[in-house]
Formats: structure tokens, sequence, C-alpha cells
């Protein structure tokens, strides 16, 4: 199972939890791939069991929550017009 | 006639290692903050720059670190003795940057080291590239930390090389601000973006020194131009494998391709010249690469911003200074000069001027504030033409002593600032709004000569025989220099 991070600018108690929305996250696997950044559609929880990866939470100025989540990939999104 | 220059990184490291002001690190390194911790520690320690053989995951490729972060290695990037006061140094500077601007030379591609290698397609993969994560918390890898961008105007035959940061994103995309004021946001936003053409660019990684210097210098120039000037003759560039742009010949990387007009991608936040982490994760301009092109065992840079003294502070406090120098003698200001310290990440300008009119600290003010310049810094103190402005300890004194906190402070509360500003409101850095302020340290001419305060220094309160009777007999009373 992958580990992501991800950014947030609101505060983290007023992270949205457990609903389906698009974001950009980043994957952690050790590697020249680290910190590869896509757009996917995703359900975060702050239990870091209740989905099957986990995902680190970043404020908006790069400020570590020292609590990890957990996240579900539904999909990914890609917002680079065709042909370029 | 050509002045003493290095035609690339590879003869400048060279220079820098005869001189001590280079370490050949043969330890394998990690790209993943260590090798940015070990410059950032070299810019707070101002020790040598650092020569990286061996990184991580990227066999066949090296790095530079902390290139120009101090006078001693931009002397030696100048081909001035790395003793070279500042002063002389800017003078140096001056003397070559006036006059004929001086057109790039075209060379073929077989000539170009740039193009030794050339990746297109799928092959051209930035995430191939060994791009650092400078900064724990960092929003991404900075593929573009020492580096320029080169785009053409739409219309016209201007061109812009400019220090625009870049975060890798993906294997083909990189994000970065382009402030809407800056020469390459005029031409985009301008004229790109409104008829949604993507905009050709190319990414020089690791430029020759001199070219580096042209990049972030605040010219009306173009800056090709401008680095024939600094060198003495035309700097040798080629034309891109995918589109009609130029770049330096003797780089070590390439990245072409366009920028995407119409969409943005989150980036940031990121470690920046002021010292801090200020602007936060927002969308921003969007790179997509068609091909990268670069020497054999190519050689990536790392430039480390934060506290003081990394390269960008440097550079930029000391081009800026230069093109306020000349803007204020054009003007006829009666100026002795500008200086701008490091230490203040151009934010503070120091300016000597014989006080020969009232008011004339607010006139300067208003000049270089109000000069394309004015965005990136909002403090200017104003002393007189006896204060010597590179020494610090004179200039604090000043400051300290001479700006009455009433009638010697002018605030100007709405001025253009940048988003990267820590001291402006959330909101201000939105706006890109920034109020500045003058420290006037004239004393007012309006004082009858009976009340002037008179400075206590050995040379204003002893007569010149004294003076001389004493430096004459310094050793003898037994003080060594």
């Amino acid at each position: 199972m992958a580990t992501w991070d991800t950014y947030i600018e609101k505060d983290f108690k007023d992270m949205v939890e457990d609903e389906e929305i698009v974001a950009v996250i980043r994957d952690l696997t050790p590697g020249k791939r680290k910190y590869r950044s896509t757009y996917a559609r995703i359900k975060v929880s702050k239990n870091p069991k209740k989905y099957p990866e986990t995902l680190w939470v970043r404020l908006g100025r790069g400020q570590l929550i020292d609590t990890p989540c957990s996240v579900q990939v539904l999909g990914f999104v890609s917002v680079i017009p065709e042909g370029l | 006639m050509a002045y003493k220059y290095y035609k690339d990184n590879r003869s400048y490291i060279e220079a820098l290692l005869k001189t001590g002001d280079l370490v050949v690190v043969n330890e394998e390194v990690d790209w993943d903050l260590e090798m940015g911790a070990i410059v950032r520690r070299i810019c707070e320690k101002k020790g040598p720059a650092a020569y990286f053989k061996r990184i991580k995951e990227y066999p066949g490729f090296e790095a530079f670190g902390a290139p120009i972060a101090t006078y001693r290695r931009l002397a030696i990037a100048f081909g001035l003795d790395p003793q070279t006061p500042v002063p002389q140094i800017m003078a140096e500077y001056l003397k070559r940057t006036t006059g004929e601007p001086l057109p790039p030379k075209i060379v073929k591609r077989k000539d170009a080291p740039c193009q030794e290698v050339i990746l297109k397609g799928d092959d051209a993969n930035i995430m191939d590239l060994p791009a650092p994560m400078v900064h724990d918390g960092d929003g991404g890898r900075y593929i573009g930390t020492w580096h320029f961008v080169v785009a053409k105007d739409l219309d016209t035959p201007a061109i812009n090389w400019g220090m625009y940061r870049q975060m890798l994103f993906d294997e083909k995309t990189m994000v970065g601000p382009v402030l809407p004021f800056s020469d390459m946001g005029k031409m985009f936003y301008n004229k790109y973006v409104p008829r949604n053409i993507p905009m050709p660019f190319a990414t020089v990684i690791n430029p020759d020194p001199l070219s580096a210097i042209a990049s972030c210098a605040p010219a009306a120039l173009p800056e090709d131009e401008f680095t024939g000037m600094l060198m003495g003759e035309p700097v040798e560039v080629v034309k891109c494998v995918t589109c009609d742009l130029c770049v330096p010949a003797h780089a070590e990387i390439i990245i072409e391709g366009v920028i995407v007009p119409n969409v943005t991608i989150e980036e940031a936040p990121f470690g920046e010249y002021t010292g801090y982490r200020t602007s936060p994760r927002e969308k921003r301009t969007v790179y997509r690469v068609k091909a990268i092109t670069m020497r054999k065992k190519p050689i990536m840079a790392v430039s480390n911003m934060g506290v003081p003294t990394d390269e960008g502070q440097l550079l930029r406090s000391f081009s800026l200074a230069l093109e306020m120098e000349r803007m204020l003698k054009d003007q006829g200001i009666p100026i002795t000069g500008v200086y701008m310290l490091p230490e203040s990440t151009h934010h503070l300008v120091v300016v000597g001027v014989k006080p020969i009119y009232a008011n004339i600290a607010t006139q300067i003010g208003q000049l270089v504030f109000g000069s394309k310049l004015g965005p990136w810094f909002h403090m200017v103190i104003v002393v007189d033409d006896k204060t010597d402005i590179y020494n610090k300890d004179e200039v604090i004194h000043a400051l300290s002593t001479r700006c009455h906190p009433v009638t010697g402070i002018r605030v100007a509360a709405h001025g253009v600032g940048t988003p990267l500003n820590p001291y402006t409101s959330p909101a201000e850095r939105r706006l890109g709004s920034g109020p500045k302020v003058v420290f006037d340290c004239l004393f007012p001419l309006d004082w009858p000569a009976s009340d002037v305060p008179i400075l206590v220094s050995f040379n204003n309160v002893y007569p010149k025989e004294i003076r001389e009777k004493v430096i004459s007999k310094w050793r003898k009373y037994g003080f060594k220099d």
C-alpha cells in the first residue's frame, strides 16, 4: 500500500472527512519518483485505519500534522489539456 | 576585447577549487533533503561552494551547490581577485554594462555542449533529473533554483531570461509563480493567455555564472545582450531542438516545452529569498516538458534560499542597487552610491547623497519606489555624502542618531509589493500590495550651522597634521594595523 501526503489550507480540525474530493496528493514511495504529485479523487479520514492507504497532512506553509490519516484513492485526474 | 570570465560552470568550479572557495564532496549525498541541508549550512556559515560528485539514485549526475553565495565567489565570476572589495566589484559591473549591448552568437548544434544528449517524447522525463527536495515541507522538488527561463514575446523579437522558480509536479510538468508585473508575466498574460496560445519556454539549469548574473539583473536590455557586455564578447547560444528560442550553449541542462495558458496547478510552499516560507500553496503557472538536452555527465545546480546569505539575496541586492544607482544619477540626483545589504534579503537600500536641497531623501524614495524595481524592497535609508554606505556600523550609527522618529520617517501606505513579503498581511500578499518607508538621516538644511551636531571621529575632529602624525607613528606606539 502506498503512502501519500497532501496540503490543506484550512485548519486541520476543519479538514473534510469521508466525502469524495479532488485534491493533489504526493507519492512518498522511496526512490526517484518520491514526491511525484497528481490530482486524485479521494476520501480522507483522520482515523488512520479507516481507509487502506496512509495519508500525511501538511498545512499551507508545510507544517506537518504529526499523526497520520488514511486515504482511499478512487481515481486519478488530469487537468492538462489534450495534446499538451 | 573579452574580459576574463568562465564560459561554463566546469571552468568556474576549477577556479573556485584553486582559490579555496569550493569543496569537492565525494561522499554520496541524498537529493532528498541532505543535499539541501548541506547547501543551507554553507550559506549560513558563509562557507565554500560544494561540488557533489555522487547523488543517491542518480548515477551519472553531479551537482553544484551555493554557486555565488559570497562576494568572493562573485568577484571570481567576474574574473577578479577574490579579495576585491564590494565597491570595486560594483564599479567593474558598471564599467562593463555601460556602452553598446552585444547580441549573442548562435553556434551550431555540434558546438553546443548543452545538446550533447537529446531526449524527446517519453524519454524527456524530468524525474530522471536529480531535482532536490531543498527544504523539509516544501511543496515539491525544486528543479529550478539556479537557472533561468527563456521566453519570447508573441508579437515582437523581445526575449526574457528570468529566474522563475520551478517545482517538479510529475514527469512532464513543472509549476511555478510567474508574477504579472514580471517581464515574462507581461508577455504571457498580456499576449499568450488572451489568445489561448501555449508559450514556448526553455529552462537553463546551471548556466555559466555571468549568464546567471544577467538573468537576475533588472536591466532594460535583453539579457542575452547584457551577458555579452559582462563577458566583453557575445555569449554563445544555440537554438533549442523543439522551438526557436536560443539558450546558452555551455549550460549543463536545458528543459524545453510550453507554458500552458488558462491552466493552473498547486505549487509551493517554498523557502524563499526573504528567509521565510511566506506564500502558501496556491495555483500557479504550468510548464509542460517536450524535450531535455544536456551535457554528458551533467551537473545539476542547487541554490538554497533561506536566512542570509545565499546567491538569490546577494545577486539581487547587488544588481538592484546598481540599477538604482544608474537611474538616480540619470535623474541628476547627487548621490555617492547605492548599496543593498544582502542580509536585508534586498528589502533595505542605503543611498548616500549630498544634501543640497530640502526633502531630497523623499525624492529619492519616490524615484526608487516608483520605478520597476520598486516592488522588490520597502525600506530606503538616506545618509549624507560623508557616510560610508558600505560600512554597516556607519549606516546604523546614522540611522540611530540622525533619523527623527516623527519628521524623518516617511511612510507610503499603498505601494506595489510581492506575495513573498513576510511583513505584509495575508490580504496584502494576495493583492501584491506593500507599504514603503524612507528613513531620512540628513540633518535639516534650515538648522543654523552652529546647531548642527559635529561627528566625533578620528577623521573629523583632529587637524590633518595630528592625524598624519598618529598614523605614521602607529606601529612605533606598539599597535598593529
